[in-house]
């Protein structure tokens, strides 16, 4: 489905070039989750911002079913991190963002808008601000619109990194379910090695910068598990934690660590 | 009756209270010569200057021309100082080429470059409008273009992969993330754009409110003085009022207080 092919990228600074990705290939099949972990800074973020074509790499391409992504490609769905509902704009308003853009009459983007509020948990907020809503049901309408324009490939960057733990583990769970239901694709970019593990069915380890691919484990709590709650109590949980905390290399030389 | 009610009773029951004592005290202190009628004037004899100059027809002549000089200076300044504030920054060499050249300007004291407007406009009323709208145009523009060069990217960015084009982007993220600094704009400018205009009387005219001040002082008819100075601010606070009813039409998100 979605393919990252020997993909390089560089930063040209004013004074020197700092290298951030280095041939980086891995692929995510139709109807599977691939998370990409690695050490902060080392560059995940960066391979979505190619993917979605708000990045061009240094070297090699970026492939959906084989054919090359040329800019914005409207099979692609991107959550951030960050809010990015519109402020000014009711909640259906920003959930019908994405259709509005493309073209479609106003009748027709309201109701699927309202439909798929229904759907995520959001009726009664139509007419809501985005400040009135709560940190997780902020994250459930901004997933609703990604999801209005019906990608066929959701990518998620650290999307619930400032979502408090329980109302994580929700958005999680509701996240894997709505992906398999349509049978999507998701590539979801994590330092979270235990979201990764949970949510995914293979988990890419990236190094440090420059970021190459390290290591990929094929995991099957995700789909064994009742819920990503439950995952972790899975037995081979821990192990596969331990195996990509290695991997990660970080050394952690807090308090006491020194000696 | 609730707490907050009798609260807001008491507190106009006080300023009630406050502005009759000013009224009484003045009548009292004038009229017994406790207070000089070279510098203070009793409401009797304000009322009376009044009565004299509406008599006469001059009174609401130089209201209405201070008022129509005020409205043009605001409406248009802020107008030019909303489209420059927008447009500037998406157009990036421009922007940074005569960013120092505002800025200086913006520097100036409007009184010094009065005497300016003067000459090129003469003694009528287009050059109390050109100072007027010399310094709200900075009043609007500062705000906006500093919100516009302080913009979200990552609204920009989520609506890029949605397929948003450049113009798309401009109309739903560019203009009404500005709006708060509209707003900020109008409320600054108001103020000075009456402030423009009774300078520009001041410097050199033949009517309006601040031709009728330095003309009373002139003559040390201190009534007719006051008169002008009460005008002045009654006009102003219901400027004042008027922008404040603008903001929920302009940013109503900020208005709507549920959280």
């Amino acid at each position: 489905m979605l393919e990252f092919r020997n993909i390089s990228f560089s930063f040209s600074g004013r004074r020197d070039t700092v290298e951030v990705l280095r041939d980086v290939s891995f692929a995510c099949r139709e109807d599977e989750i691939v998370a990409v972990i690695g050490p902060s800074g080392c560059g995940k973020s960066t391979l979505l911002s190619i993917a979605t074509g708000l990045r061009t790499p240094t070297a090699g391409e970026v492939l959906i079913n084989d054919k090359p992504v040329r800019g914005v490609d409207p099979r692609l769905g991107m959550l951030f991190q960050q809010t990015t509902l519109l402020p000014w704009r009711s909640v259906v308003e920003n959930v019908e963002l994405g259709l509005e853009i493309r073209g479609e009459p106003k009748k027709a983007r309201r109701d699927r808008a309202l439909e798929l509020m229904a759907q995520y948990g959001l009726a009664g907020f139509e007419r809501k601000y985005p400040h009135a809503l709560s940190g997780g049901m902020q994250k459930r309408a901004a997933l609703a619109q990604t999801l209005a324009i019906e990608p066929k490939v959701l990518l998620l960057d650290e999307p619930f990194a400032a979502l408090d733990a329980q109302t994580r583990l929700v958005i999680q769970n509701d996240v894997v379910k709505i992906c398999r239901a349509g049978r999507r694709s998701m590539v979801i970019v994590t330092h979270d090695i235990s979201e990764a593990l949970a949510m995914a069915d293979r988990v890419v380890v990236l190094s440090r910068r420059p970021a190459t691919v390290k290591e990929v484990y094929e995991v099957p709590f995700s789909r064994e598990a009742a819920s990503v709650a439950d995952a972790p109590t899975m037995p081979g949980f821990a192990d596969f934690y331990h195996r990509i905390w290695q991997a990660l290399d970080i050394s952690i030389t807090g308090m006491g660590a020194a000696a | 009756m609730s707490a907050t009610a009798r609260h807001h009773l008491l507190v106009n029951l006080g300023r009630l209270l406050v502005l009759a004592l000013i009224l009484i005290g003045t009548e009292i202190g004038v009229r017994s010569g406790f207070m000089s009628r070279l510098f203070f004037s009793s409401p009797s004899e304000i009322f009376g200057a009044l009565q004299t100059q509406w008599a006469n027809g001059s009174f609401l002549p130089n209201l209405g021309i201070t008022v129509f000089e005020t409205l043009l200076g605001l409406a248009t300044g802020s107008l030019a100082g909303l489209i420059v504030g927008v447009a500037l920054p998406q157009l990036r060499i421009l922007s940074n080429v005569i960013e120092p050249f505002l800025m200086v300007l913006n520097g100036i004291p409007v009184i010094v470059i009065a005497p300016l407007f003067i000459l090129w406009l003469g003694l009528g009323l287009p050059s109390k409008i050109g100072i007027s709208i010399y310094i709200v145009f900075f009043a609007m523009f500062i705000p906006v273009y500093t919100a516009s060069l302080r913009l979200d990217m990552t609204l920009v960015d989520a609506l890029r992969v949605m397929g948003a084009s450049r113009n798309q982007i401009f109309w739903k993220v560019i203009v009404p993330s500005s709006m708060p600094s509209v707003y900020t704009g109008l409320k600054i400018g108001s103020g000075l754009a009456l402030i423009g205009a009774v300078i520009g009387e001041f410097v050199a005219s033949r009517a309006g409110l601040g031709h009728m001040i330095l003309y009373a002082s002139g003559t040390l008819d201190t009534p007719s003085l006051y008169l002008g100075i009460i005008t002045i601010a009654i006009f102003a606070a219901c400027l004042s009022f008027a922008i404040d009813a603008v903001g929920p039409v302009l940013v109503p998100y900020r208005f709507s207080d549920e959280k």
